[in-house]
């Protein structure tokens, strides 16, 4: 079945960074009342952003041309509730998403520092209704289109409310929306968080997704071919970033009602996540110091990749083998910025090829993990069928990967001034996209990056992500263990004392609407009978 | 009343199967567990969610009946009883077995009364739901050990046992080699059990009020 | 379906042949993991105000967790559990409607060992906690000796068809003293990432003599325990 994207918005089908928008915007609303809640959803409609793919070439006011900048919108279930939706159709939605993020703490492990009680202040005293993002190619088509939106709150006449109350850089706790943008170097951005890591590499392949075919790769379910070849690999389902579609337990997953209301709409995962980048980079100079391997090979290990360059440990073992890739792919992206009017097919190809093998891998040859440990961050995320532990016993190599998938959608946020400190207010905006937040979002948070029993560790958590804690002389008590390899008397070695380098700073649950469901919200049309 | 104890959740099914089906079930059953029959259960081996897992069909016939007091059961169909122990939330072990090994299943529970077969998922669930059985009291001997765990530490402890033993008139060079290889060996059981994390926020609610009521206890 | 004929001609020669082998040479099998499956008749009367199956589940609702649970007494149980069976389930138009005469105890355990054995420590190591449960069956007043409440817990025994052990059939103290071990030299480990030949050897040495690995019973972790206790 053929999936009408223009029914759906477009921050699930494209990840917008990927398309020349590096900056956005993040604004929160609440509705003081419905009519008013339902007139401005109504001025928002005409301006959200579909899934039509675009085509550079249109006429700059074409339905396929990419716009200045992007427009999408999204509601929390008390967002729901103020625009009238009737309470069966209420109940009709799943309990996390009732709850909040702040009352799923206990399932997220959002204790200590990341503690909603220390969230910005936006998370913490008020109620957050609606969520706006805006997109851009530059600040000022973002602030273009945030005073267009500015006015509708006018108009409302106190109806909306626009929330104030994140926290910004020099101290200020009061901004009046959160910004986000890539990281720039030599004034090009790039895809990279503040501890250093290429980010936005393994996406999630789906049959709704748009790009080249060659995404597949790494990025579905894997099949038992190869790895390397799109053989291995097939499209995930739809429905599992997607309601109303086929998901991988071979039905249309469970969704509120009436179906309308939720066909072609998913949920949404909002996070603001601070990076204690002092921390990161003392505790790599201290144990990358006794390391043999040298402090960016430890870096390699806590996340799976290179940071510079992103390719896989499991694949490129060696600094000599990832600086050659990086060398290469260097080259293949600065050409293609260099043509970004009009790339060549050769330049494109070339870069295509190289994406590929960051993604063209799964663990069957490094089972023992003596190249990508058992424990680094993206074997945490996604195990590609590493569960299967080699042993070809189950239905299909991703029985127990292929449901746990998530599109994220974020962006880096502030800058870090001194890469020596942990304060300031910088880090990432964590947006995951799926059909179901427990069962991907939250279940791949809990299980998987602050517990180990799926990959045989116990309690050990992501090394990178994961929450941390203190014994009770306040000392960390983080730990990982990179897997040496036995048979070429390779030892293992032990990482004690980790900080938590990441903590949540506040987010929330939301759900995405269709095209076609937000005209029923906007009009109060909403009826489960 | 907890299905939960520690790292282990016990789930409890009993379902209905006509007794000519029966048979079927039981020759899998002896079927599997025949030398060679195992590989059969490479799958649930493999899953390694389950402590110890049974399935136990009871006919009309064989409902225990002690004395004269007690009224014999006037049963048509067999029963079967189904009893687990794994690790994990009861959302990721029926989920994982739905996705791991529908087929197995679907023989496990075959022909068993409007038993739906494994996929797709909601019918499943639906079926497990309605004819589980709660438990009243569970005990667990190890709450922070996963069956993973059990089976780490058994590895571990022998080749830690015969390391101390051969090593022990090595000078520190060769100890410390040996030492390395050891750890080699052993590198996949080296890593530390905590609390379990909390399966639901409403087993979590039961649990924090029973500890309060001991607290509470204990003051008196 | 070949493979099929394969596995169940040499899987029941192999049978016949080990049985046979045994009944020569006397050997029994090793012990390992085993599951019992007992299903009790609850007595359909009163016990005071309540009615007896009312009063056992609050009974067994109520009972201590973990450590304190009265099951952590008895030797080798691994896992174990009591629920009541009020009825089966009508599963629906076309299925039959049918009802259970009796309430049934149900009590499921998975332990180590052979079974007169489990149940004889059962019954030595937790005897009032037994009968605080087992009272409320049909004909456990007549329960007197050990052999007794393993007659009783026989004749209430069902066939289990299958029984899957997917972790060890280790002895229980064996089990607890690898998890200790486990924990302990884990720690060791992380603790001694770069410690020097020479004092790493000493604090080896040091570690050995105090978590004694050929010493099953002490130090040790304590059934049933939800939060790291050590019996020394």
């Amino acid at each position: 079945m053929s999936i009408d994207l223009q029914d759906i918005q477009g921050n699930i089908v494209k990840g917008y960074a990927q398309y020349d928008y590096p900056k956005a915007r993040y604004v929160f609303y609440h509705i003081r009342n419905e009519v008013a809640g339902r007139a401005f959803v109504k001025g928002i409609a005409p301006l959200v952003t579909t899934g039509i793919p675009w085509n550079k070439k249109a006429k700059p006011n074409a339905a396929d041309a990419p716009p200045p900048a992007t427009t999408n919108i999204a509601f929390t279930y008390m967002g729901l509730k103020m625009l009238g939706v009737p309470r069966k159709s209420l109940q009709t939605f799943p309990e996390e998403f009732v709850m909040g993020m702040k009352l799923r703490k206990d399932i997220l492990g959002d204790d200590g520092p990341s503690d909603p009680r220390h969230w910005d202040r936006i998370w913490r005293d008020t109620s957050v209704h609606l969520w706006i993002s805006i997109n851009g190619r530059d600040p000022a088509s973002i602030e273009t289109r945030y005073q267009e939106i500015s006015h509708l709150v006018a108009e409302s006449d106190g109806g909306i409310i626009q929330l104030s109350g994140h926290h910004g850089p020099d101290g200020s706790t009061d901004l009046p929306y959160q910004s986000a943008s890539l990281i720039y170097k030599n004034g090009i951005p790039q895809a990279r968080e503040h501890f250093g890591y290429r980010d936005g590499i393994g996406e999630p392949y789906f049959m709704a997704s748009s790009g080249h075919p060659n995404r597949v790769i790494g990025g579905g379910k894997p099949t038992r071919g190869d790895p390397a070849t799109r053989k291995g690999w097939e499209p995930l389902e739809t429905g599992e970033f997607i309601l109303g579609h086929r998901d991988e337990a071979f039905e249309t997953p469970i969704a509120p009602q009436p179906p309308l209301l939720a066909f072609n709409g998913t949920f949404m995962v909002y996070r603001k996540l601070h990076e204690n980048v002092g921390s990161f980079n003392r505790y790599l100079d201290t144990v990358g110091e006794n390391y043999p391997g040298g402090k960016e090979l430890l870096a390699a290990k806590f996340s799976g990749r290179w940071r510079s360059s992103g390719a896989p440990v499991t694949r490129f073992p060696t600094n000599a083998t990832a600086e050659t890739f990086e060398f290469q792919l260097n080259e293949a992206e600065a050409r293609l910025y260099a043509e970004r009017e009009n790339p060549s097919k050769e330049a494109k190809e070339a870069y295509v090829a190289l994406r590929t093998q960051m993604a063209a891998f799964d663990y069957n040859h490094d089972l023992e993990g003596s190249r990508c440990p058992l424990g680094a961050h993206i074997r945490r995320i996604n195990p590609r069928g590493a569960l299967e532990h080699g042993k070809e016993a189950f239905n299909t190599p991703g029985a127990l990967t292929n449901r746990r998938r998530i599109l994220r959608r974020g962006l880096p946020y502030g800058e870090v001034a001194d890469d020596s400190r942990d304060d300031g207010d910088h880090g990432i905006i964590f947006i995951a996209i799926n059909a179901s937040i427990s069962r991907q979002f939250e279940f791949v948070q809990q299980q998987w990056i602050n517990y180990g029993n799926d990959f045989k560790l116990a309690n050990d958590k992501d090394p990178l992500t994961g929450n941390h804690g203190v014994d009770s002389n306040q000392q960390p008590t983080g730990r990982m263990i990179l897997q040496g390899n036995s048979t070429a008397t390779e030892n293992p070695f032990f990482c004690a004392g980790i900080p938590r380098f990441v903590e949540t700073r506040g987010g929330d649950y939301f759900f995405i609407p269709s095209l076609t469901a937000l005209h029923m919200l906007s009009n109060g049309t909403v009826d489960p009978t | 009343m907890s299905n939960i104890a520690g790292k282990a959740y016990a789930m409890n099914v009993v379902t209905p199967a006509k007794w000519y089906w029966v048979w079927v079930n039981k020759l899998f059953f002896w079927f599997v567990q025949l030398p060679g029959g195992a590989a059969y259960l490479k799958g649930l081996l493999t899953l390694s969610l389950i402590h110890y897992a049974r399935w136990a069909i009871v006919s009309p016939k064989e409902f225990p009946h002690l004395d004269e007091s007690q009224p014999k059961e006037k049963l048509k169909y067999s029963y079967m009883f189904f009893f687990s122990n794994f690790n994990g939330s009861w959302d990721q072990y029926v989920d994982s077995f739905h996705a791991a090994i529908p087929q197995g299943l679907d023989l496990f529970w075959f022909k068993n009364v409007k038993y739906p077969k494994s996929v797709p998922l909601q019918p499943f669930h639906a079926y497990i739901t309605y004819n589980q059985i709660w438990t009243s009291h569970y005990y667990s001997a190890y709450p922070l050990a996963t069956s993973n765990d059990i089976k780490s530490a058994r590895h571990l402890t022998r080749e830690l046992r015969a390391f101390s033993e051969s090593s022990a008139r090595a000078d520190p060079l060769e100890f410390h080699e040996a030492y390395q290889r050891l750890l080699r060996d052993v590198q996949q059981d080296i890593s530390i059990m905590e609390r379990t994390p909390i399966v639901s926020l409403s087993a979590q609610a039961v649990e924090q009020r029973l500890d309060q009521a001991d607290a509470e206890r204990a003051d008196q | 379906m070949m493979d099929i004929i394969r596995v169940l001609v040499t899987g029941l020669l192999r049978r016949w042949y080990d049985n046979l082998r045994n009944l020569l040479t006397g050997t029994r099998p090793p012990a390992g993991a085993a599951g019992l499956t007992v299903l009790c008749p609850i007595i359909n009367d009163s016990d005071g105000n309540q009615s007896h199956v009312m009063a056992l589940r609050q009974h067994l609702q109520d009972l201590p967790l973990h450590e304190n649970s009265p099951m952590a007494a008895v030797p080798n149980t691994y896992l174990c559990r009591f629920y009541i069976l009020n009825d089966v389930f009508y599963q629906g138009a076309p299925a039959e409607e049918e009802h259970l005469k009796s309430k049934y105890l149900v009590y499921s355990t998975n332990f180590h060992g052979d079974l007169d054995s489990y149940l004889s420590g059962m019954w030595e190591h937790a005897q009032e906690s037994i009968r605080q449960v087992w009272r409320h069956c049909v004909a456990f007043e007549n329960v007197r000796t050990t052999a007794d409440f393993v007659a009783y817990m026989k004749k209430c025994q069902v066939r289990n068809h299958l029984f899957f052990n997917g972790s060890t059939g280790d002895p229980l103290n064996r089990q607890l003293k690898s998890l200790y071990l486990k924990q302990e030299f884990s720690r060791f480990v992380y603790d001694h990432q770069n410690t020097p030949p020479e004092d790493l050897q000493r604090a080896f040495q040091a570690f050995i003599a105090r978590t004694q690995p050929g010493n099953p019973d002490s130090p040790t972790w304590v059934a049933g325990a939800d939060t790291e206790s050590i019996k020394t």
